[in-house]
């Protein structure tokens, strides 16, 4: 601008140095300006977020539709701000400079903590239902549908009665793997105390005692040729939360203990608790992952293989991996804090050297939100997975995440065959116990899509261990979890119901899919329902659907959902990662406006269809990519 | 490194969410200064076209000097513009914009008539940059604003041709501007408040289109200003559009007087000195806004929008301290990149907001708190209504329930203004009075509290919530008094807050004074690169932080 400018006479000494400086002062800020405006075009703009884990912004498509109501420029300024270029360079600097606005009493540093709530551990059903359930578990959840030969089943009804709203964000989900456990926990808030990130517990003894009721169940169907084990795993936050801190989480013992003496029918507790405890002071947790680490699940491993009375290889009968650089999911659950980033920490793994061992995949594929889509071929691989390259996802290392089962066959033969029921702490134990048992089958609470008993006593199990962590273990949906496996593609199931039989055809095609958007109030494990997320869309259905569903018939579904409904699971992190890891939602119960139900909304068929074949050799790698 | 991790914000995403008032921070991406977009795309293609139509103005208006003839080639014609403005909304609404930018072009290329305007040219790029300003944020309701410039030019050069229909003309300008406010502010307030009485109305869904407060308001001033004979009509359509449309003050005002910038709309020039301080202005501007209110914003809606429940007092206190800052902040920043970019291209706005946080008593700031509104009401409703000569109390109450009013639909704005009318009253009869005789930290600490109580009456659109909070506020009930969480928010906030006390001190103007006077030497270049590094960091730390932002509430949506 300063070309044109009629400039003032300056006359005296005064104005001549005053128009120096201006001059000065418009020529530096100016070319800063410019410098900055023009790398903006001449650097290519960003795609994607390796620290969000999510596609930024799509470029807008312009109709006079999207111009008119004012989406198209809002999305174009979204796009111009959020595709900067270098951004997750640029985000990790602008973070240093939103955290230097003050400074942290004993570096103790609080995240989503609402004060005063998860206090309380008492046996009190409420409180689970709000500080646990209402946001967070429902990320955990995903419908199945059309996969397996089931015929789904409803979840209990009280469920649906209690908790309309909790499954409101159910299908938010971005997390494929390994994170649906850690929104849960984020929920309860964070602090993060020096170098290390903890999550908040808040657990119900009474949803611990229906978990405890659920396994003794399994273990009263499997009979007593099955020894049925229940390992309640402590979380971080119970042995490095700091006095200030304690106030907003809840004691794990006392829930830990609580499960265990609800135990029934002769399941055998597996006391992880000591062991870790004893061991607290070496690195059993990772600091910036919500995780527990390798060390820590050899503690555990252990001590189970000591109960179940089977071999154990000591830890040097393991070749030690280190990969270093590690900083975990809870940089970005913390904010990115960068205190997180400045202190990566080391990720170690142990690998069998004396034992031989075949690992065979069976891969879920997922569709938008996570909610499986299809199976892929079973195929052989290596049980580890290299991420070196990935660190932000290194403890997906094992297995290579979450949506599967794992079947692995190993040299050791002493007539046991393991079976694990697990979340994401599971993933860290299989590889200790290779020597302890023939074979191991390796399967996820949220990705599951036989009838547990069947599939069970099909592959011969002898022993069958629940290894959950403590939040999981008293967490509603994984009960709910746990109790549709038992009914879910029982071939025997009555066909009784009504209202959810016609809905269930069109989620073979994998409507329900992505027709619930992350507004939709499904019920919870609606996963399994079809049905139930079409037609119950809200809480305020009074008497939802029953306990047992349609009898889908068993392969002809399969196959097609297989063929023509796999999603490529990349789709999903672009829809949904940017609202859970951007902005963790809270209770959307506090926002009507959120809540439309959008039952109506539907996919179309043609969209699956047309990335099928892409997926179809999705690897481990796809997957976990795609994960997050 | 080590000590950055002891430093730490919080982005409370969940509370931010959870925001009691649904509505707040909803517009928020509409196309705003505070946005990279904007700074980094729209500005620079402005400046760059306006510089190329500065340099055709001054070719222009060479030749004009050469040649008598092409000095005044034609007056305009108001009929002309009326027409051409018609066709150009029809054709709009109809979805064919091709038209309305020919006829755009006409009523631009018909004000080149007049050797009065010497930069038709850059008129021109202004108009056309803040009509796709305007449109970038309501693609649809730019419609509604050519409408109002319509109506108030036909209206301006009726009142202005001084007969007996001056009166009557002003009268419906008057009534036609506040019934559009009426429709799009207040209809859905007025119908919700009419079902409450038992009336049985439908709730209309309109959405508030953006800066209507601020041109209706300008119109007005307009009209009147006309009435009284400060200043004629405008007979340029393109020259009233100017004045209504100018990108940098539509949406967040300040309220614009005509008087203020009509000479300079036909003539005006722009100095180095202008330039420079312009500029460093709209930066002061930027990094209020992104840098200290953005972040405040985080700290506030921590504490104000959480589920009253785990509130401590401490929090309570903490959480409007906060908010207190960030809404000046975030005006203030506002009107200063207004007035910084007006200054750029050539026109000198009045200030907006004079360190208000300073003020002894309430009847300061008010004078010192969003002048352009407060001069405005004065002006042009307090004065007519007799002002202090004629019943002062009751033209108190009926200015501080309009500005209340003005500043959203709902009851809690209206209360909040006749808290400010009372406190105001009391205060005439007796801090007023004897003002010297009380230590001034005294008054000062009063003045605080009753701005800070405003702000919470302000900030809760939800009168259960209002209750809650004071309540809270105040230690009653069982809230604690303390917490840990709110502990770390203090320490983790303290330099931010400490900052935001500091730039609400008029330290800045101590600074200008000082660069002013001392131009000597040393001192100039001293301040040479103080000043530069200032808007070097200003510009940079805003940018960064706007990359990838989440929070940035745009808080003149309601206006």
């Amino acid at each position: 601008m300063s070309m044109n400018l009629k400039i003032n006479r300056y006359d005296t000494k005064k104005e001549k140095r005053r128009k120096v400086s201006d001059i000065i002062y418009v020529v530096i800020t100016l070319t800063l300006f410019a410098a900055v405006g023009v790398s903006m075009f001449i650097f290519p703009r960003s795609t994607e977020s390796e620290l969000e884990k999510r596609e930024l912004a799509k470029f807008p498509k312009f109709s006079f539709e999207t111009f008119a109501s004012g989406e198209f420029t809002q999305s174009l300024n979204t796009y111009f701000s959020d595709t900067v270029p270098f951004r997750d360079d640029l985000m990790v600097v602008s973070s240093m400079i939103r955290n230097m606005t003050g400074f942290r009493i004993n570096n103790i540093k609080f995240y989503n903590v609402t004060v005063a709530e998860n206090v309380d551990t008492e046996p009190a059903e409420t409180l689970a239902f709000e500080t646990e359930e209402t946001a967070g578990e429902n990320v955990t959840e995903r419908v199945v549908e059309g996969i397996s030969p089931n015929a789904q089943t409803a979840v209990p009804e009280n469920n649906m009665q209690q908790e309309p709203f909790s499954e409101i964000t159910t299908a938010e989900s971005a997390e494929a793997i390994d994170m649906d456990d850690t929104v849960n926990i984020t929920n309860n808030g964070i602090v993060v105390v020096g170098t290390r990130a903890l999550m908040f517990y808040g657990g119900s003894y009474t949803v611990g005692e229906n978990y405890a009721k659920v396994v003794s169940e399994y273990k009263k169907q499997l009979g007593s040729g099955v020894n049925v084990y229940c390992m309640v795993i402590p979380t971080s936050v119970e042995f490095y939360c700091p006095e200030e801190a304690k106030q907003f989480t809840s004691e794990q013992l006392g829930n830990i203990n609580n499960i265990y003496s609800n135990l029934q029918n002769g399941v055998k507790p597996v006391d992880a608790y000591t062991p870790l405890n004893l061991h607290k002071d070496e690195p059993i947790y990772f600091r910036t992952d919500h995780h527990w680490s390798s060390l820590g699940a050899y503690y555990a491993a252990k001590q189970f293989a000591e109960t179940a009375d089977v071999p154990f290889s000591d830890l040097s009968e393991y070749d030690e991996k280190v990969v270093d650089g590690y900083v975990g999911t809870m940089y970005s659950y913390a904010e990115y804090n960068p205190v997180l980033k400045n202190n990566p920490e080391d990720f170690v793994y142990y690998v069998p050297k004396n034992v031989e061992y075949t690992t065979t995949y069976h891969n879920y594929t997922l569709g938008e939100n996570n909610v499986i889509v299809g199976m892929q071929d079973p195929y052989d691989a290596n049980f580890f997975v290299d991420f070196s390259n990935n660190k932000s996802m290194l403890y997906c290392t094992f297995m290579g995440g979450d949506a599967k089962i794992t079947h692995i066959k190993t040299s050791t033969r002493n007539g046991r065959k393991l079976a694990i029921f697990k979340d994401s702490y599971g993933n860290a134990l299989p590889q200790f116990l290779f020597g302890s048992f023939e074979e191991i089958f390796v399967m996820d609470m949220r990705f599951f899509t036989y009838n547990a008993i069947d599939y069970l006593k099909e592959n011969g199990i002898t022993d069958l261990l629940f290894a959950n962590n403590a939040f999981h273990a008293t967490t509603k949906s994984t009960v709910t979890h746990y109790e549709t496996f038992l009914t879910q593609g029982r071939q025997t199931a009555p066909a009784e119901t009504t209202a959810t039989t016609p809905v269930s055809v069109p989620a073979v095609t994998g409507i329900p899919v992505t027709g619930i958007s992350p507004q939709v109030k499904a019920p919870p494990v609606t996963s399994t329902i079809p049905p139930a997320t079409a037609t119950v869309p809200t809480g305020t259905t009074p008497a939802p659907a029953t306990t047992t569903s349609p009898p889908v018939t068993t392969t002809a579904p399969v196959t097609t959902s297989v063929t023509s409904s796999a999603t490529t699971t990349t789709a999903a992190p672009a829809a949904t990662s940017v609202t859970t890891t951007s902005k963790p939602k809270s209770e959307t119960t506090d926002k009507p406006k959120t809540t439309k139900p959008k039952s109506e909304t539907t996919s179309k068929p043609e969209t699956t269809k047309k990335t099928a074949e892409t997926t179809a050799p999705a690897s481990t790698k796809g997957e976990i990519i795609s994960a997050d | 490194m080590e000590n950055v991790s002891t430093n730490s914000r919080e982005i409370l995403c969940i509370s931010n969410e959870r925001r009691s008032v649904p509505d707040k921070g909803a517009q928020n991406d509409k196309m705003v200064f505070a946005d990279l977009l904007f700074i980094y795309v729209f500005l620079p293609l402005v400046i760059i076209f306006y510089l190329i139509a500065r340099g055709c103005d001054a070719v222009l208006n060479k030749q004009r000097r050469r040649n008598r003839k092409l000095g005044i080639m034609f007056n305009e014609s108001p009929v002309v513009n009326i027409a051409l403005m018609g066709i150009l909304l029809v054709f709009y609404v109809l979805g064919k914009p091709a038209v309305s930018a020919v006829m755009l072009a006409l009523i631009l290329l018909y004000s080149f008539g007049a050797e009065v305007n010497e930069n038709p040219f850059a008129n021109a790029v202004l108009i056309i940059f803040s009509l796709i300003f305007y449109a970038w944020g309501e693609p649809m309701y730019i419609v509604l604003m050519l409408v109002s410039v319509m109506i108030n030019y036909v209206v301006g050069l009726m009142i202005d041709r001084g007969t007996k229909r001056s009166k009557p003309a002003l009268a419906l300008g008057v009534v036609l501007n506040i019934a559009i406010i009426c429709v799009f502010k207040y209809s859905g307030f007025i119908a919700v408040n009419l079902n409450a009485l038992g009336l049985n109305v439908d709730v209309p869904e309109i959405n508030l289109p953006i800066g209507i407060s601020f041109y209706t308001f300008q119109s007005l001033s307009y009209l009147a200003d006309v009435y009284r004979g400060k200043v004629s009509g405008q007979r340029s359509m393109s020259g009233l559009l100017l004045y209504i449309s100018m990108f940098p003050q539509l949406i967040a005002g300040p309220i614009v007087r005509y008087t203020t910038i009509s000479e300079e709309i036909n003539t005006r020039s722009i100095s180095l000195s202008d330039v420079s301080e312009g500029s460093f202005r709209f930066l002061v501007g930027l990094g209020k806004k992104v840098i200290l209110a953005n972040q405040l914003s985080v700290l506030s809606s921590h504490f104000l929008d959480s589920d009253f429940n785990g509130l401590s007092m401490a929090g309570a206190w903490i959480g409007i301290i906060a908010f207190t800052f960030q809404i000046y902040f975030d005006f203030s920043g506002y009107s200063d990149m207004a007035i910084g970019l007006g200054r750029c291209f050539g026109f000198e706005f009045d200030e907006n907001f004079h360190y208000p946080y300073i003020s002894a008593t309430i009847t300061d700031f008010w004078r010192r708190w969003h002048i352009s509104m407060g001069s405005f009401f004065r002006d042009y409703v307090y004065i007519p209504l007799g002002g202090n000569r004629r019943h002062q109390p009751l033209n108190i109450i009926v200015v501080w329930l309009l500005t209340g009013l003005w500043h959203g639909a709902s009851w809690n704005f209206v209360l909040w203004g006749l808290y400010f009318g009372l406190i105001l009253i009391i205060e005439k009869h007796t801090i007023v009075k004897m003002q010297e005789k009380i230590p001034k930290l005294f008054l000062h600490i009063y003045s605080i509290f009753i701005i800070v109580f405003g702000w919470v009456i302000f900030y809760f659109e939800d009168f259960s919530r209002l209750g809650g909070f004071i309540k809270i506020l105040f230690g009653a009930g069982s809230a604690p008094k303390w917490d840990i969480i709110t502990q770390g928010e203090i320490t983790g906030n303290l330099y931010l807050l400490i900052i935001a006390v500091i730039c609400s001190l008029p330290v800045g103007e101590l600074i200008e004074e000082f660069y002013n006077r001392s131009m000597t030497k040393g001192g100039s270049a001293l301040l040479t690169v103080g000043k530069s590094i200032c808007a070097v960091t200003l510009l940079a730390v805003s940018t960064l932080l706007l990359i990838g932002d989440t929070n940035n509430p745009f808080l003149y949506f309601r206006f």
